[in-house]
């Protein structure tokens, strides 16, 4: 499973670099690129894609068989906050991750959110880049 | 304040209305990149002169101790500068001068040149003078097609000519509480940003973001991007129409835009693109599709991609954005633009600007390629 999520992220990278259009509408907006390790209940590699309709961030972690959808996704302007939350099936269930970051480098074409997840069982950092 | 001072600081106020005079023509915020309150007088011996795009650059060796620093001196676009009398012959390689201008914010070794003076002669060698719309003669008639509709362009036989000095460069909410700004939407203020336009909260402060750091992340600049939207009918070098009524379409030719061109389909077509071209993708300056309501050319503008800023001042906008555009020609020498933003992406409500444009009869209009990668 591992060796297939890094496949999809290697391919979504080679696919994405392809494109290197900047982006200067909603700073959320776009696929995002990243890890969000380390932890044993999820590798370490995640795509992350996000869409902004006027009113609702949505969004899918790790787009393909196991993905999964964001729900509850913020974004405070004050500090460019950002917090979204998804459900992740495990072996054990299902999982609710929340995520808290921040916007670093607004301006750039490739931004990143740094900042910590969480789950019932585990936590750890966030560090992902918009391609 | 003493004499002494009080002098000092009126001449540095006069230096510093100067300097905005000289820096009016310029087409990117010079702000962006030099600071007005670091004046500088460099002299030394100039040795290359850089003759393109988008801004002119005179390297020159500056004494400092026993050492000498290589400074880039930064001037108008070369079609300012010519406009203005100069060629790339006017400063050579060799040549000692003194230059007087603003350095740059990040403390690198660049400056702004508003003053060059010819150590060997004295002679004062950089003179911009902003350029100013044509005198109006008289109000003439608004030229037309043998079927009565307004024509955008010349008249029939007339000399050519294309439209250009913006009644004004910048977009903000037509209201009698427009904060001020300058020719770059630079805010003097960005307290006042969220009176502009009726912003989402990401949005403000994506402009109030972008207002901070003096506009210098402006993809048209940066990258070449296309002034798509409002913002091709706000810069210097002009806009012009060539109708094709044959085919039921006008060209929108721009020249401050890389000699880009956007296409108004007047055939009664939807918004769609071109199968197998450009019909699933986002674009620069959208579909457009316009209709004529009496003497106003109505224009219906969608399917825009997020790839630059719409307008000068960065204020933001999403795919979502829609613009209905009104030119109407007014009298033969003014062409009134009027334009109503719909981005429910990144704005509340749907809002209106408008400016007008002045005929310039007998010219060519500029062709102003820009070149990435350049200081």
């Amino acid at each position: 499973m591992r060796s297939l999520i890094i496949a999809v992220a290697v391919f979504a990278a080679c696919l994405t670099g392809t494109l290197t259009f900047a982006q200067e509408g909603h700073p959320l907006k776009g696929s995002w690129l990243g890890t969000w390790g380390p932890a044993k209940t999820h590798p370490n590699d995640i795509v992350l894609v996000m869409d902004w309709d006027g009113k609702t961030i949505s969004g899918m972690i790790n787009p393909g068989t196991d993905d999964a959808p964001i729900k509850n996704a913020t974004l405070n302007p004050d500090g460019w906050v950002v917090h979204f939350e998804a459900d992740i099936k495990d072996k054990s269930g299902v999982l609710n991750y929340a995520f808290d970051g921040k916007i670093e480098n607004l301006s750039f074409q490739n931004r990143t959110i740094v900042g910590t997840w969480k789950n019932q069982r585990e936590s750890g950092q966030l560090k992902i880049s918009r391609q | 304040m003493s004499s002494t001072k009080s002098g000092v600081a009126i001449a540095s106020a006069l230096g510093t209305v100067l300097l905005l005079g000289t820096v009016i023509s310029a087409h990117h915020p010079i702000s962006a990149k030099f600071d007005d309150k670091k004046p500088q007088t460099l002299s030394g011996v100039v040795t290359l002169v850089d003759w393109r795009n988008p801004h002119v650059h005179i390297y020159m060796n500056v004494r400092s101790n026993n050492d000498s620093d290589n400074w880039a001196i930064e001037l108008e676009s070369p079609i300012d500068l010519q406009a203005g009398g100069w060629t790339h012959d006017s400063v050579k390689a060799g040549d000692a001068i003194t230059v007087s201008g603003i350095t740059a914010r990040n403390g690198s070794r660049q400056l702004w040149a508003t003053k060059i003076v010819m150590m060997g002669t004295g002679r004062e060698v950089l003179n911009i003078t902003p350029p100013s719309p044509p005198a109006l003669l008289a109000n003439r008639p608004t030229p037309r097609w043998p079927d009565k509709q307004p024509r955008l362009g010349p008249s029939a036989g007339g000399v050519q000519g294309y439209w250009a000095f913006p009644s004004s460069t910048v977009l903000a909410e037509a209201t009698a509480n427009v904060p001020p700004m300058d020719q770059y939407g630079l805010l003097k203020n960005v307290a006042d940003a969220k009176r502009v336009a009726p912003f989402q909260p990401w949005a403000l402060a994506l402009y109030e973001y972008r207002q901070k750091r003096f506009l210098q992340d402006d993809p048209t600049y940066l990258n070449c991007k296309p002034p798509g939207g409002p913002r091709q009918f706000e810069l210097s070098y002009g806009v012009q129409f060539v109708e094709d009524r044959d085919r039921q379409r006008i060209f929108v030719l721009i020249g401050g835009g890389n000699n880009n061109y956007r296409i108004i389909y007047l055939d009664g077509r939807g918004h769609q693109g071109q199968v197998g071209g450009d019909d699933d993708n986002p674009l620069y300056y959208g579909r457009a599709v316009g209709k004529w309501e009496a003497d106003s050319l109505v224009v219906d503008t969608r399917g825009f991609n997020e790839d630059f800023w719409f307008t000068n001042g960065g204020l933001p906008h999403t795919e979502q954005l829609k613009l209905i555009e009104k030119f109407t020609r007014e009298n033969f020498d003014t062409l009134k633009y009027e334009v109503t933003v719909d981005d429910p992406g990144a704005y509340t409500r749907p809002w209106s600007s408008s400016w007008t444009m002045r005929w310039v009869t007998g010219q060519e209009m500029p062709r102003h390629l820009c070149q990435e990668n350049r200081p």
